[in-house]
């Protein structure tokens, strides 16, 4: 699968649920616009900042939960199940109801980041209270950009200790971010 | 942490993951055989267990076993975040409808009188508390396999468990219980009730993302 290639969300998503990281990227890349776009639709009051907030919230929910979608089944309502619940979150962990129809979801125009990205402030804090090696691998994957392989070099660990120390960062911080919701 | 940076982790973190599916088989499997020896170990099977099992009679197993089925479809569908409870929850409500119907034609030819005598059978004190007893590592084990799910809503989702455990217990059980008139329903019915809802109190709690 060609990067310049266009390729159905849904074939993207399953080659991720392969263990394509390629793949992977390009499908959580192209999804995230159109979850801001809801987030800022539907969250306008939380603020740019808040909107990035659940737009990261919805990007680490879907990652460990993208099990749960049928691969027969389309993308985009699944997706919008899950957009729509972290927005309750959102307002939720403010001491808000808010009610949205997931049919309204739909319509909503996709927002590109702008030119200034932003800093998520929540996800900034929950990864401060994971254990400091943790952070360091997600960091240095995420920010760096490093790979597996040179992060484990780095660290005086296998390639594998790695990817499942990675996998159990991203749990805690799920529980982390559910425990400031509560 | 900005999002591009976010989405470069979570992709290095594509390992492939068992859904609810596959954890469903991982853990209802042998939570089954636990429950199955624990019959055979603790309560015994019935007196001539295999000629029952040759007659007619077995249909007392094979319909909690066929209700089974619909049932843990539906657990698997309420298992997704877009997912209303669709054809196995209306197959369900059907199958339910259809056996209260056939029931209340039975109690209509039968009459009250022997309806009740059958449900204050020898056993129903034990059937009460053996399909919950039965069921707690079915249960256990379908909640964990939903624990990989993101229900639309947690507790129909557990509750669902709770029948998909409650069912399996059930259909366990009758290879112990000496009651065989078809009167006696209610009491297996009765039995399933507080499987279902722990499930459902359970799933709430347990099963929110």
């Amino acid at each position: 699968m060609r990067d310049t290639e266009s390729v159905s969300w849904e074939e993207l998503m399953r080659a991720a649920n392969r263990g394509d990281g390629r793949a992977y990227a390009r499908l959580l890349t192209e999804v995230t616009p159109v979850v801001r776009g809801i987030a800022r639709a539907r969250g306008a009051a939380l603020g740019a900042d808040g909107c990035e907030d659940v737009v990261q919230d919805v990007l680490l929910t879907l990652h460990l939960k993208r099990q749960s979608w049928r691969e027969d089944a389309p993308l985009r309502p699944w997706l919008y199940a899950i957009t729509r619940n972290k927005v309750i979150d959102a307002f939720r962990a403010r001491g808000q109801r808010v009610t949205l129809p997931v049919e309204d979801l739909a319509e909503v125009l996709a927002a590109p980041e702008g030119p200034d990205p932003l800093e998520a402030r929540d996800m900034e804090r929950v990864i401060g209270r994971l254990d400091p090696r943790s952070a360091e691998i997600l960091r240095a994957i995420g920010i760096a950009g490093d790979s597996t392989a040179e992060v484990g070099a780095r660290l005086g660990l296998s390639e594998g200790a790695v990817r499942v120390a990675l996998h159990r960062a991203f749990k805690a911080l799920k529980r982390l971010r559910e425990r400031m919701i509560e | 942490m900005k999002t591009a940076a976010l989405i470069a982790a979570l992709a290095a973190d594509a390992t492939p993951r068992a859904g609810v599916g596959g954890r469903m088989l991982r853990a209802l499997v042998p939570a089954l055989a636990l429950s199955a020896l624990a019959l055979v170990l603790l309560w015994g099977p019935r007196a001539g267990l295999a000629g029952v099992l040759a007659s007619p009679l077995v249909v007392k197993t094979l319909l909690p076993l066929g209700l089974a089925l619909p049932a843990l479809a539906l657990v698997r569908r309420l298992a997704r975040p877009e997912a209303q409870g669709g054809l196995p929850g209306a197959v369900l409500a059907g199958l339910a409808a259809l056996l209260a119907l056939a029931y209340a034609l039975a109690l209509a030819r039968q009459g009250w009188a022997e309806a009740a005598a059958q449900w204050w059978g020898l056993s129903t004190l034990t059937c009460l508390l053996s399909v919950p007893l039965l069921a707690l590592a079915p249960l256990a084990g379908g909640l964990w396999a939903l624990r990989a799910g993101a229900p639309a809503h947690p507790a129909r989702a557990g509750a669902a468990a709770g029948l998909l455990a409650a069912l399996a217990s059930a259909a366990i059980y009758t290879l112990h219980c000496p009651e065989d008139s078809p009167l006696y329903l209610p009491v297996y019915a009765l039995a399933m009730l507080p499987v279902v809802a722990a499930g459902a109190l359970l799933g709430g709690r347990l099963l929110r993302w």
